[in-house]
């Protein structure tokens, strides 16, 4: 596009102070991790990797890991299903509240999280009398997670169209054949890198976890929550957190990788 | 005899045949899903808030009663949190906008074709670095005393703004700057570049093609940023735990009060709802809700 000389340097001086907005404050974690003290200070004073080894034989960090990936496979398989289900049905047919449903799905990401959160704990707790377990977090979880599915399966449907369907159709292959062989290894892009998506969403979500998990049951970020102020689990934290940040590069790459439609990777 | 074909292919031939009963197939877990867990939770929570409280032992007895909606509407106390909320959850739209934009469009029209998915994913990866390490970041930069800014700003014979309503704001906008960065660039995606170049063709100059052309045509990405960045805003309460200092948002009120008065608490919850359902009824009829 052709823009003036002096415009485009105002965009690209926009575009890098937008970039260094969001990267000095991780990288202030991510050096903040070697940090000696363990009082917070800037600038830091001495460093040391000791709280690097420190945080691999610490059993609270590693229980808490445990129980996020558990609440995420299993939030995430939910999702997976009923994010694909209704992405066939809204991408290929046309139905009474058709729009509606397309409202509806994005609700639980596009309401404030807390209004989620007490909702699913009043359900639970007040309406049903459940006790509360991994599973209800879980179940919370997947309500909100079907959204990245759904997302990354309709974007590849509407992108696929139905021709290689009708295709195989026409060749004589009946639906179950047709899904099987055609639109499945079509579609496996979009189910893995939603389901990636949809399993990062589940791992970081700390709102709706506070409301819906018992005592007992600690995911990662609520690990991080309760540590947060504790002098003596400052360093540990700081090495999760810059952990984390360095982590969170993983399911870009590999959602950029796989599905290739949408640029956000699907979470939008 | 007619040779019966395989059961499979029988079925297959039975649905093919029926549109209603394959959308009906799809729909009806989904569709259960979404009414039986998550309405039905919405509808718990808004049940809930005309409950009563027994004064003495904190149970909630259900009933119906207007208590817990006269007692948010008439203290002025709520009343202002509710404004703070809905008036930093608009400055943090705001404030992403302001960033995002001129982002955005350096992404999608100036920066080399290349170079797109790498500044996608720049902008993205944030996104999945925890929530609660970002906001602890920011806790780290705004710290009085010690903190980064003000190690940065003294020099310069400042300080940095310290815990309070400022804190809150930047924090939430750099939480939420990547919502509305991808929507408009997905949108400024889709404009050809010979709308631009047509505007400037008739003689507009380019702040004029900007307003004129531009702005209105990534409008609805906008919107559609906004309905992210307001309500991510509107319900946080663990940033202003964190860097809020006595700040209180409708989100805190709700988190002290649902263990010892859940319907008081479910009341204020509703505050969010309404102000949120208000606001996507209107964003429908834009069309900006297809981009999400």
């Amino acid at each position: 596009m052709t823009l003036s000389r002096k415009a485009r340097w105002l965009f690209a001086a926009a575009m890098a102070l937008g970039l260094a907005f969001i990267y000095v404050p991780l990288l202030v974690v991510a050096i903040n991790s070697f940090n000696a003290s363990k009082v917070f200070a800037w600038p830091p004073r001495e460093f040391t990797t000791h709280w690097w080894t420190e945080v691999f034989s610490n059993t609270g960090v590693r229980e808490a890991v445990g129980t996020s990936i558990e609440v995420g496979v299993i939030a995430t398989a939910f999702a997976l299903v009923l994010g694909t289900l209704l992405a066939f049905a809204l991408s290929r047919y046309e139905f009474f509240g058709r729009q509606s449903l397309s409202l509806l799905v994005v609700l639980p990401i596009a309401l404030p999280g807390i209004v989620t959160a007490l909702a699913f704990r009043t359900a639970f707790r007040t309406i049903l009398g459940v006790e509360l377990s991994i599973w209800t977090v879980a179940v919370s979880h997947a309500t909100f997670c079907m959204v990245v599915v759904y997302n990354n399966v309709i974007a590849r449907l509407r992108r696929m169209g139905t021709t290689p369907e009708e295709a195989s159709m026409d060749l004589g292959a009946d639906s179950f054949t047709t899904f099987r062989l055609i639109t499945f290894p079509l579609l496996r892009g979009a189910l893995l890198a939603g389901g990636l998506l949809a399993f990062g969403l589940s791992f970081d979500e700390i709102v709706v976890t506070l409301f819906t998990a018992p005592p007992g049951v600690t995911t990662l970020p609520i690990w991080i929550f309760q540590n947060l102020s504790r002098p003596n689990q400052a360093p540990v934290v700081n090495v999760v957190a810059a952990i984390l940040v360095v982590a969170s590069i993983i399911p870009i790459y590999l959602s950029q990788k796989l599905a290739g439609d949408s640029p956000g990777g699907g979470r939008l | 005899m007619s040779v019966q074909a395989p059961a499979g292919r029988r079925l297959s031939a039975a649905l093919f045949r029926r549109p209603r009963l394959r959308v009906g197939g799809l729909l009806v877990l989904p569709l259960a899903w979404l009414v039986f867990v998550y309405l039905a939770a919405l509808f718990a929570l808004l049940a809930t808030s005309f409950f009563l409280v027994d004064e003495f032992t904190n149970e909630v007895q259900r009933g119906f009663t207007w208590a817990n909606f006269h007692d948010v509407l008439t203290d002025s106390a709520y009343l202002g949190s509710a404004a703070r909320t809905v008036g930093i959850a608009l400055a943090v739209t705001v404030l992403c906008t302001v960033i995002g934009l001129p982002m955005a469009f350096f992404m999608a029209k100036v920066a080399p074709a290349r170079w797109q998915n790498l500044l996608v994913a720049l902008v993205v990866t944030p996104l999945w670095a925890s929530y609660l390490v970002k906001v602890y970041a920011w806790q780290a930069m705004v710290q009085p005393e010690s903190g980064v800014l003000d190690w940065l700003l003294k020099p310069l014979g400042l300080s940095g703004p310290g815990y309070g309503v400022l804190a809150v704001i930047v924090t939430l906008t750099y939480l939420w700057l990547p919502y509305m960065v991808l929507p408009i660039y997905a949108g400024l995606q889709r404009m050809p570049d010979s709308l631009v170049e047509a505007s400037g063709d008739l003689g507009a100059k380019p702040g004029r093609t900007m307003r004129s052309v531009v702005l209105p045509l990534v409008y609805p990405s906008v919107i559609a940023g906004s309905v992210f960045t307001f309500s991510l805003s509107l319900g946080d309460y663990i940033t202003v735990q964190i860097v809020g200092g006595k700040t209180q948002m409708l989100g805190n009120i709700v988190y002290q009060n649902y263990t010892a008065n859940l319907p008081f608490a479910a009341a204020i919850a509703v505050i969010p709802v309404a102000i949120m359902i208000g606001y996507l009824m209107i964003v429908r009829r834009t069309g900006a809700l297809d981009n999400l």
